[in-house]
């Protein structure tokens, strides 16, 4: 198998549906798993603003260092890590063409590096953080700190609803092939065959909303029969939702060591 | 039916409703009493209100939909009028028509809890557990809900409503959206539910040869109105009240009315129609009938060679779809592919289009090996018409969808040909519709247009049947005579066994990915083994032909009462026929 070949295998819409379904659900192994979501989500909201205190490129280095070891073990899709690294290379990218015109592209970009760094931090530990939560521990904290049950169900809905519309935009879309003219000469490296798969793609998107909306009226009746307003108001029923989370030594070892790690960087580097 | 365990009934009193925002009311003055216990089948034509009518039972209406309602319904003492939703569902289960999106939790376990956790039950997991249990489904706890197959789904939807052990259940056309022997299933479990929990059962309901069998009476709603309620004997014998309503009388009755000349109540069981047929005589004379034979001539046109094809799941591991099949079609075959859900009829047909290529093997269209092309170029050829006639719809009208592949292709004469296919399929009043609103019927219709208007010489059509009432089964059947000139083969995935019986040259049987029988229908209807090994169940007519010993047993009403006809007449007025062994 050649190279573009494994390249075209890894990036089929089977696969790239696998990888994510697999990030949304199979989280069950991996280490941040255990943890309670409330300590978690508390964790993720220290790390959006600690590489905000750090200016110099080593201490942030180091920090993505951190952040991506926690993501490996979370087992994060690489489709999205593909995704994320696309965007930071094309945005430098696109500083340096906005920067030709205005000065001196290097020194932009090298101005440029810590904030995106800082960025990419970020993003890297909503991954983490993101994928090794389910969509139930993710509702179940985000309901323990608070925030309404219709909003904490909605996730949990998205969720069960990510499958469907894949299957659902994908079936459009070769609706729309079966019915429609492929350009005669692919062009150099099929750039004419994937422009046009571009287009079918965004066409389909349309048609796919409208399904789903669709399918959702039953969604809430079916819901409604069961209860589901019922259980806005019901004590018992939030507490039981809520019963089996608890914080252990681990949640706090893991939240300490986080905050040790940090000041490990910023005294060390 | 035995006594019931509860005291739930259900009245309802010159119940009237209009939904917001229309003009006329759906209900009309309607009038029924459900006694505990009862196992009782809802029939009427679409838009007769009999959804609305089970949809009051547990306060949909007039809660969710706050139409204009009149007049009074009350289940189990309470009046649905002045009590809530979640205070009726304690009493009353509801299974969506459209079952599948009725399931809003990603796991088996979460879906069933979600009820009992809705109203803060503690013992939620015993509940859960129990629930699983009675259906038969335990062990399936954590698997994924949109990995299940579709009688699976169905079962957790029926587990799900049943989670709060309500007394009455309303199952919304079961028969519709499973096969055959899912829906039997789902019967089954019904009765048991019925006879050993005492449990009302109400269901929606097609399919008399289920009302026949698993029900107590029958209940016709007509315009808004409850026309009747009757026991299930007298109601399926009133033929021409049910043909008004497109329901379609079983088989066996259906042979006893061109039978039998006297004024004997017609038969509605198998069993009851073969305790009538046994003294009819010696039927066991051979004569041919369905379709004459066609025989294979040319090259192959569609060719399967050792084709094997799998997929990966979560949880549910990695499932082969396809064996080692092979299998080749020829030119002016009309086949047929039976089998379950997830024997591999679809995935057989995607393949033809080339969507999919095979994991292994290799699959040739016309002599061109499908992973050579693009399906737009095989498209040229091949139709493929899907199950669910939604996936067709990427315009905003009929007409725009019939028209988009002439178009894009840039075909003269577009407008007449598209004209010509829409006269030919009765969409006039359809075409400027959006084809994703339609009811499934015409949906279904839409859908056929849009595949002939691309005059293919290959139409591959995925269970065009499904939620069709039977008026539609034989019009697919007339409509695929008169598809188009160019039309040499035509392929139909189906677990619709009297649609194979009555249009098939060949019946190719899968199970588990692999073909097990294969042949002109009377040899593979006549192969018994085959039939339940692939879990199939073979038409009305087919069984009580075989159980009365005719062999080959007859596969259409036409041919059975031919066969009893010319057999057995006490006073002979006809020419004998009989032939010679």
């Amino acid at each position: 198998m050649t190279t573009l070949d494994a390249l075209r295998d890894a990036t089929s819409v089977e696969a790239i549906k696998a990888d994510l379904l697999r990030t949304a659900y199979e989280n069950e192994g991996s280490f941040l798993h255990r943890l309670d979501p409330r300590v978690l989500l508390l964790w993720y909201v220290v790390f959006l603003f600690v590489p905000w205190l750090f200016y110099d490129t080593t201490i942030l280095l180091g920090l993505l260092a951190f952040v991506s070891v926690l993501a490996v073990l979370s087992r994060v899709s690489l489709f999205l890590v593909g995704l994320m690294a696309f965007t930071v290379a094309t945005t430098l990218g696109s500083y340096a063409v906005v920067t030709v015109f205005t000065g001196d592209p290097v020194a932009a970009i090298r101005a440029l590096v810590p904030y995106t760094l800082k960025l990419t931090i970020i993003s890297v530990s909503s991954l983490a953080v993101f994928s090794s939560m389910g969509p139930k521990t993710l509702s179940q904290g985000l309901r323990s700190l608070g925030i309404p049950r219709q909003f904490t169900f909605l996730i949990t809905y998205g969720y069960r609803m990510l499958p469907v519309l894949f299957e659902e935009y994908h079936d459009l879309v070769n609706s729309f092939r079966l019915r429609s003219t492929a350009p005669d000469s692919p062009g150099r490296f099929r750039w004419r065959h994937y422009v046009y798969l571009l287009k079918l793609s965004v066409r389909a998107f349309y048609p796919m909303i409208f399904n789903v909306a669709k399918r959702s009226r039953v969604t809430v009746e079916a819901m409604e029969a069961r209860g589901f307003s019922h259980s806005l108001a019901d004590e018992a029923s939030t507490e039981l939702r809520l019963a089996d989370m608890q914080i252990r030594p681990v949640d706090v070892g893991f939240f300490a060591g986080s905050l040790l790690v940090v000041t490990g960087l910023a005294l060390l580097l | 039916m035995m006594t019931a365990t509860h005291d739930s009934q259900i009245a309802v009193d010159e119940l009237q409703f209009r939904y917001p925002g229309a003009d006329e009311a759906v209900l009309t003055g309607a009038e029924l009493t459900i006694e505990p216990g009862e196992f009782v089948a809802i029939i009427g034509g679409n838009g007769s209100g009999k959804t609305t009518l089970c949809k009051s039972f547990n306060g949909i209406i007039p809660h969710f939909y706050e139409g204009d309602m009149r007049g009074q319904v009350t289940v189990a003492g309470h009046d649905v009028s002045e009590s809530s939703v979640a205070e009726l569902s304690q009493h009353v289960g509801y299974v969506f028509q459209e079952f599948d999106n009725q399931l809003v939790s990603p796991t088996v376990f979460e879906e069933v809890a979600f009820a009992p956790m809705n109203y803060g039950h503690e013992d939620y997991r015993e509940r859960v557990h129990r629930t699983l249990d009675l259906l038969d489904l335990s062990g399936l706890e954590d698997r994924f809900v949109w990995e299940l197959s579709g009688g699976q789904k169905h079962l957790v939807a029926l587990a799900a409503a049943l989670s709060l052990d309500p007394d009455i259940l309303v199952v919304d056309e079961p028969a519709a959206q499973l096969d055959p022997v899912n829906a039997r299933e789902t019967y089954d479990r019904l009765a048991t539910l019925n006879e050993t929990h005492g449990k009302t059962v109400v269901t929606i309901e097609h399919q008399t040869e289920f009302i026949a069998e698993y029900c107590d009476s029958v209940v016709l709603v007509e315009d808004g109105i409850v026309r009747w309620k009757l026991p299930v004997e007298t109601a399926l014998n009133q033929l021409e009240v049910l043909r008004g309503q497109d329901v379609h009388p079983p088989q066996v009755t259906r042979i006893a009315e061109r039978v039998l000349d006297d004024a004997r109540p017609l038969p509605v069981t198998l069993a009851d129609g073969l305790d009538l047929f046994t003294d009819y005589g010696d039927t066991t004379v051979a004569r041919t009938d369905g379709p004459p034979e066609v025989n294979r001539k040319g090259k192959p046109v569609i060719s399967f060679n050792n084709v094997s094809q799998s997929y990966d799941t979560l949880r549910s591991g990695t499932k082969d779809v396809l064996d080692t099949l092979s299998l080749e079609v020829y030119p002016d075959e009309r086949v047929v592919l039976v089998g379950s859900n997830g024997a591999g009829k679809s995935t057989l047909m995607q393949l033809v289009t080339g969507l999919e290529t095979p994991d292994e093997g290799t699959v040739t269209v016309g002599g061109t090996d499908t992973g050579d092309v693009l399906p737009e170029q095989l498209a040229e050829e091949v139709v493929y018409v899907k199950q669910n006639p939604e996936e067709m719809f990427i315009d905003d009208t009929v007409r725009a969808d019939v028209a988009h592949y002439l178009d894009d292709r840039g075909y003269p004469n577009v407008e007449q040909r598209v004209d010509e296919v829409i006269e030919f399929l009765d969409l006039e009043d359809l075409q400027s519709r959006d084809g994703r609103l339609l009811s499934v019927g015409q949906q279904r219709r839409a859908s056929l247009a849009i595949g002939l208007a691309t005059n293919p010489s290959i139409i591959l059509l995925d269970e065009p049947t499904g939620s069709l009432d039977l008026a539609s089964r034989e019009e697919v059947g007339r409509t695929i005579d008169r598809a188009g000139d160019r039309v040499e083969t035509v392929v139909i995935a189906t677990h619709d066994l009297e649609l194979a019986a009555s249009w098939a040259t060949r019946v190719v049987v899968l199970d588990d990915g692999d073909i097990i029988a294969d042949g002109p229908p009377s040899d593979v209807f006549a192969d018994l083994a085959a039939l339940e090994r692939a879990n199939l169940h073979p038409p009305q007519v087919v069984r009580l032909g075989t159980e009365l010993g005719l062999s080959p047993a007859p596969l259409t009403v036409e041919a059975f009462t031919d066969r009893l006809n010319t057999a057995s007449p006490p006073d002979e007025t006809s020419k004998p026929t009989v032939e010679e062994q």
